[in-house]
């Protein structure tokens, strides 16, 4: 299957993308680096959805701000459609920057709230000439229905809407300039549940109808496992593990992707995996570990683990992982049967039982 | 559709929308005679030709220094002018030395101030040279100006608008720091906006109301300092008609004849008195919606 892909071209490759940020100390010399993106490396192909998944901190958000040039690499290419994006005349680069559109995380503060919905959406469209003044209206009617908006709400302002509409609003401007990748930046996290799955879905709607590809930024696994065709797991800056979804999911490689499935809640009492659990928080990115990233929160970390940098390499099922041990760790059934709960979590069911059944009898007695 | 128009219209965002602010400040009784009081000298300045009984240059030596009285409702000045009159037109002299001034202040405080909010490497040669013009007192560097740029309409008008600038410069960044944060900016560059269109569209916009507002009292200031220049011969020069030099030229004769150099002064800090309160009360009306 991947040999069949790799027969057209990528629409987007990453290659040894880096991000470091030179932050002051208490006096003007003691400056420090905090590489937020560390060599980061991935391709995405015409409508595929590649999600980026860590740790608030893991610099998803700044890989995903390079891509539409709201951040300048420290090093690294950023090839779309088989051009590089930052050796160009400014004119060819804003016509390419245009194919690579973002939604934001926060519909509240990513509209200007002194302009109209419909001056919102045809501004991009008449900045790039896609639109002249007169077709502007039709062409913003059209974005509107696109999105599940009426044509009535371009005369309103942000602040009438709802979270869920305001994304929307997002979304329509970010379709406006007909972009061929969107990298969406944690675009449902703000917003509730009920309305994460409209959204989520109006995404997957529009990829299959104008052929999208998304870069789909998000800690929230059970939206990622919906939505993405591949996976990228990021920790402090590296990408740990990427490979196909069910790959991922279903058998995670390196300790860090089964911690962070551990981790996610399941909607079923009792049926919480008894995997990895960390501990500890993540290290600084201005002082990361020697070798592994990785190793001081891991479980399985031998001394090799202290000293040498693990660099991603296949690890079956169409994956890269990047993990000294993981064949040996892959021994080690995650999902051990029959889970157990936490004390405090013990505890306070037994209460419940207990309270429901003192609360029957009650019932029983009095009828 | 008619029911959907109106409801649009009332759902202005604008936080300086009038008929709001208009309703909000009735519940200041302070703030209201202050507007009050300064939309009545501004329609009688703006009227002067109309509503002075006199000519503001024709002099009468017979009459000088004249109590109020009947014909002369606030007395005659050192050349036995109409005092109404001279007020009117005094006024109207003033208000508009002080509104160019302001106008011409805010321009480059907010140019100033968004330049230096926008690019940050500007930031700090353009804040500290705020801050060292925000090291003198405003009066003394507009006297310092009026001295260097020399005597007219224009030169005042510069010399003015460049000592309020500092201030209006500081309150400019600072609120564009702020509007910087917001996402909504990086939404503008995603699409490709160039940086002129970013600062117009996006940035201005959302700072305009809270730097209107520090306008509106840097207004009265702004007054202040000019009939100070006046006063101190700096201003326009007689027998031009400026609520300043009219308190300049009753000087000599305070005890002989109070009313000119009272009703010139007491006139300047009425309308200045009523820049602030108006000012304050429009800041207090903003500030928790800015805060938010």
């Amino acid at each position: 299957m991947t040999s069949l892909n790799s027969a057209d071209a990528p629409l987007l490759q990453v290659e040894g993308l880096s991000k470091k940020f030179s932050v002051s100390g208490t006096w003007p010399w003691q400056k420090r680096t905090l590489s937020a993106v560390n060599d980061v490396s991935f391709s995405i192909d015409p409508g595929e959805t590649l999600s980026l998944v860590g740790e608030s901190g893991c610099g998803k958000s700044t890989a995903g701000r390079m891509l539409v040039g709201l951040t300048a690499p420290s090093s690294g290419r950023i090839l779309f459609e088989g051009q590089d994006v930052s050796g160009q005349s400014a004119s060819q680069q804003r016509a390419m920057r245009r194919r690579i559109q973002l939604i934001f995380q926060d519909p509240y503060g990513s509209l200007n709230p002194r302009m109209t919905v419909g001056e919102l959406i045809a501004e991009p469209a008449l900045l790039h000439g896609l639109a002249d003044h007169r077709g502007a209206n039709d062409r913003v009617a059209e974005l509107l229905g696109l999105v599940g908006l009426a044509k009535r709400h371009a005369g309103r302002y942000p602040h009438e809407f709802s979270g869920g509409q305001r994304q929307r609003i997002g979304i329509a401007r970010a379709l406006a300039v007909e972009p061929r990748l969107i990298v969406c930046d944690e675009p449902v996290s703000a917003l509730d549940v009920s309305v994460q799955a409209q959204i989520v879905n109006l995404l997957q709607g529009l990829q299959e109808r104008l052929g999208l590809s998304y870069l789909f930024i998000s800690h929230g696994l059970s939206v990622v496992r919906h939505i993405s065709n591949r996976v990228a797991v990021m920790y402090l800056g590296n990408i740990v593990e990427i490979g196909p979804k069910a790959a991922i999911f279903e058998r995670p490689s390196h300790p860090y992707t089964r911690a962070l499935l551990a981790a996610a809640p399941v909607a079923r009492p009792g049926a919480r995996q008894a995997g990895i659990t960390l501990s500890g928080d993540m290290p600084s990115p201005l002082d990361p570990p020697s070798g592994c990233r990785f190793h001081p929160r891991c479980p399985f970390a031998i001394e090799r683990c202290r000293q040498e940098i693990p660099v991603l390499s296949p690890g079956g099922e169409g994956r890269l992982v990047a993990c000294h041990r993981w064949q040996e760790i892959s021994a080690f059934q995650t999902n051990t049967s029959g889970a157990r709960h936490a004390p405090k979590t013990a505890r306070l069911l037994a209460l419940y039982r207990q309270a429901a059944a003192a609360n029957s009898n009650l019932r029983m007695s009095s009828t | 559709m008619s029911t959907e128009m109106t409801a649009l219209e009332t759902a202005k965002p604008a936080i300086v929308s009038r008929p709001y602010l208009l309703r909000r400040l009735a519940r200041d009784p302070l703030a209201l005679v202050a507007l009050i009081f300064l939309v009545v000298i501004v329609v009688a300045a703006v009227l002067a030709p109309m509503l002075a009984p006199f000519d503001p240059y024709d002099t009468n030596l017979r009459m000088r220094l004249r109590p109020p009285s009947g014909q002369h409702l606030l007395g005659t000045d050192t050349q036995g002018r109409d005092m109404l009159t001279r007020l009117l037109y005094g006024a109207r002299t003033t208000l508009a030395l002080g509104f160019a001034s302001i106008v011409v202040g805010s321009l480059i405080g907010t140019s100033i101030g968004l330049a230096s909010a926008f690019y940050r490497r500007l930031e700090g040669p353009l804040m500290r040279l705020v801050d060292i013009l925000l090291s003198f007192p405003s009066i003394l560097f507009g006297l310092a100006l009026a001295a260097m740029l020399g005597v007219g309409m224009d030169s005042l008008v510069i010399a003015l608008g460049l000592s309020a600038a500092p201030p209006i410069a500081r309150v400019a960044r600072a609120t564009a720091a702020s509007v910087m944060q917001a996402e909504y900016m990086d939404a503008g560059r995603v699409i490709g906006l160039s940086d002129g269109a970013l600062i117009r569209r996006y940035l201005l916009r959302n700072c305009a109301a809270p730097i209107v507002v520090y306008c509106s009292l840097q207004f009265g200031e702004t007054i202040l300092l000019a009939a100070a220049l006046g006063f101190l011969g700096l201003g326009l020069q007689p027998p031009t008609a400026e609520l300043g030099s009219i308190a300049a030229e009753g000087r000599s004769f305070i005890f002989l004849a109070p009313h000119v150099s009272t009703a010139a002064s007491l006139l300047i800090f009425m309308i200045v008195l009523s820049c602030n309160l108006l000012g304050d009360a429009f800041r207090d009306l903003t500030d928790p919606k800015l805060q938010r």
